[in-house]
């Protein structure tokens, strides 16, 4: 009994040990934000903000308001980039996952393995590629880029999807004289919409996180995107003004948590199938 | 055949149509669109990289359009007679070792906790997920802000723990303590969806077996390397397996903690091959760092598929 206990209050003490590991520095980096900036470079550091302020965000829109392009930037690129991704994966997927013909298998070959190249040697050749098609430097160049850098993953996570759909419906509607477009678009994708949420959240979290292909094919500072944006312009110097990262921190997180949290289910499902069931 | 099996072996079977022209005709035209992204922008772009590692290619070759020249291997013999690729190699896989070991230990930990009977477990794996929503960029913030040189809190703990003996912790300034201090953030980031996984396998593993094994009366370290580990070892080799490729690919944690410094410490082969290419503008040497590189992941992998068994890729 004695030993249950104890070992009932070492699993807590350890669950507890991690979860601070994991959460504090949010705390941290969200009470910073509210500190003046007195506050926040004063040492010993105040575990609670002594006088709350909003100076910091106010500052944010004020003076450095570049990063809300930067902001707006990202929110084009992650979106067309989640869009068409996702419509292309359901295409490929279905394909792959109904119809079984023998270069498939290479298909499917070439999308795990161009899943591990590192980027940076993609980007060495990129920037002369796009630059022959005029593609640098703009935002179209950029999403193509990304479209291409989300397929493999997303398309394969398609495929666990169409593949958890019974046949047997697509069976009864091709007796019924529908043919194979009409089976896909109307009877199995609308079957497979937690996937397609999945794969499009994944896509737009993913993107939002990029940085070496907007820091590589992106020259303008006002078509930049977050990441590459904020490491550019205000990581530049030695000191940087910690007050306005940590603001900066929170406003580029929060958008990412909520829809996150909002779509936690499909997320976690899809997570999972890629991973686990893939 | 009425089946509501979805097994790919049966599914051959259940197209209910033969294999018409038509039919190949759809699923290549469905297709070729994302195979036509992936060759265009991954696959074509992999290939011309290693070309270019034989050239003599800098950025003045891409304003002139002029093609590079093929130099010899030179790109190659002077990194291998600079220090620079061997400290980058070694960088890299003391890195991606220290990482991907104690990502799996802690997901572990966390997901076995998580899978037991504690309360407020749902809720939990709720919100230990968040590190890894945040973007890297800013995840590398948070953890600048937390080793920070003057004001940090882990320099304040260290003082406070070490009973006033060390006032000037510098975690990232430090050239041995700097790719720890990355290691950490990058940790922090990956543990959560590490455990999601583990998670998710975890309650894949029979009740009854488990059940049948304590009334045998299995102790619970005797379950876990018996029932447990077994059960999960395909989802572990996945974990483990994305989290080598994961680490051995990681730039923007590095570039933006440290820039590779300080005295090159935490120059792994992303770091040397991003700034040979983009900083020194030197294209062919880049991409020769990125071959040897690919190269090395190859072999990381196979002996890894190796040691754990053949991997079917379907």
């Amino acid at each position: 009994m004695k030993n249950r206990l104890f070992s009932s209050l070492l699993k807590y003490i350890v669950l507890a040990v991690i979860l601070i590991f994991l959460l504090f520095p949010i705390y941290w980096v969200l009470i910073t934000s509210f500190k003046s900036n007195m506050e926040a470079y004063r040492f010993p550091p105040s575990f609670f903000p002594t006088d709350p302020t909003l100076d910091a965000y106010i500052k944010l829109f004020e003076v450095n308001n570049e990063f809300f392009v930067y902001y707006k930037n990202n929110f084009i690129v992650s979106g067309v980039t989640a869009l068409i991704t996702t419509v292309l994966a359901i295409f490929s997927g279905y394909a792959l996952s109904r119809f079984r013909f023998r270069w498939h298998k290479w298909a499917v070959a070439l999308l795990l393995s161009s899943q591990m190249f590192p980027v940076v040697s993609r980007m060495i050749s990129l920037y002369d590629l796009l630059g022959d098609i005029n593609l640098i430097n703009t935002m179209e160049g950029l999403i193509l880029a990304l479209i291409a850098d989300m397929l493999p993953f997303t398309v394969l996570l398609m495929v666990s999807f169409f593949d958890a759909v019974p046949n047997a419906i697509e069976e009864a509607a091709f007796i019924d004289g529908a043919n194979r477009s009409q089976i896909l678009f109307q009877i199995v994708t609308p079957l497979v919409k937690p996937g397609m949420l999945a794969v499009g959240l994944y896509a737009f979290l993913a993107t939002w996180d990029d940085y070496l292909h907007a820091a590589t094919l992106i020259q303008t500072d006002s078509l930049r995107t977050l990441s590459a944006g904020v490491a550019l312009r205000y990581l530049g110097e030695l000191s940087y003004d910690w007050s306005l990262i940590n603001t900066i921190s929170i406003i580029g997180t929060v958008p990412m948590v909520a829809l996150f949290f909002f779509f936690q289910k499909y997320m976690v499902k899809g997570l999972v199938a890629g991973a686990v069931k893939g | 055949m009425v089946n509501k099996s979805m097994g790919r072996p049966l599914r051959k079977k259940l197209i209910p149509v033969k294999r018409s022209t038509g039919d190949i005709i759809f699923s290549s035209l469905l297709l070729l669109p994302a195979l036509i992204m992936t060759i265009t922008f991954i696959i074509v772009p992999i290939v011309d990289s290693v070309i270019k590692s034989f050239q003599d290619f800098r950025i003045k070759n891409i304003i002139s359009g002029q093609p590079g020249e093929w130099n010899n291997f030179a790109n190659y013999i002077k990194l291998f007679q600079s220090q620079k690729l061997i400290g980058a190699i070694i960088a890299t896989f003391s890195f991606v070792l220290f990482v991907v070991i104690l990502q799996f230990i802690f997901g572990m930990i966390l997901a076995l906790i998580l899978n037991s009977k504690v309360l407020f477990a749902r809720f939990i794996r709720s919100i230990m997920m968040t590190p890894w929503v945040v973007p890297t960029i800013i995840s590398a913030l948070i953890w600048m802000w937390m080793f920070q040189p003057q004001y940090g809190l882990v320099k304040y703990f260290v003082g406070v723990f070490s009973g006033g003996a060390i006032t000037d912790f510098a975690m990232l300034n430090n050239t041995k303590t700097a790719l720890l201090g990355i290691g950490i953030a990058a940790l922090w980031k990956q543990i959560p969806l590490t455990t999601l996984l583990l998670l998710a396998g975890l309650q894949n593993v029979p009740d009854d077996m488990l059940e049948a094994a304590t009334i045998d009366g299995a102790g619970r370290t005797r379950k876990f390397f018996s029932i447990v580990l077994p059960y999960l070892k395909s989802v572990i080799k996945i974990v483990i397996s994305m989290a080598i490729i994961a680490n051995f690919k990681q730039f923007p944690l590095i570039w933006t903690m440290t820039g590779g410094g300080p005295d090159n410490s935490t120059t792994t082969l992303a770091v040397l091959s991003y700034r040979e290419a983009f900083i020194s503008n030197n294209l062919g040497s880049g991409a020769a760092v990125t071959t040897i590189w690919m190269l090395l992941m190859v072999v990381v992998i196979v002996i890894y598929n190796k040691l754990l068994g053949t991997t079917d890729i379907d």
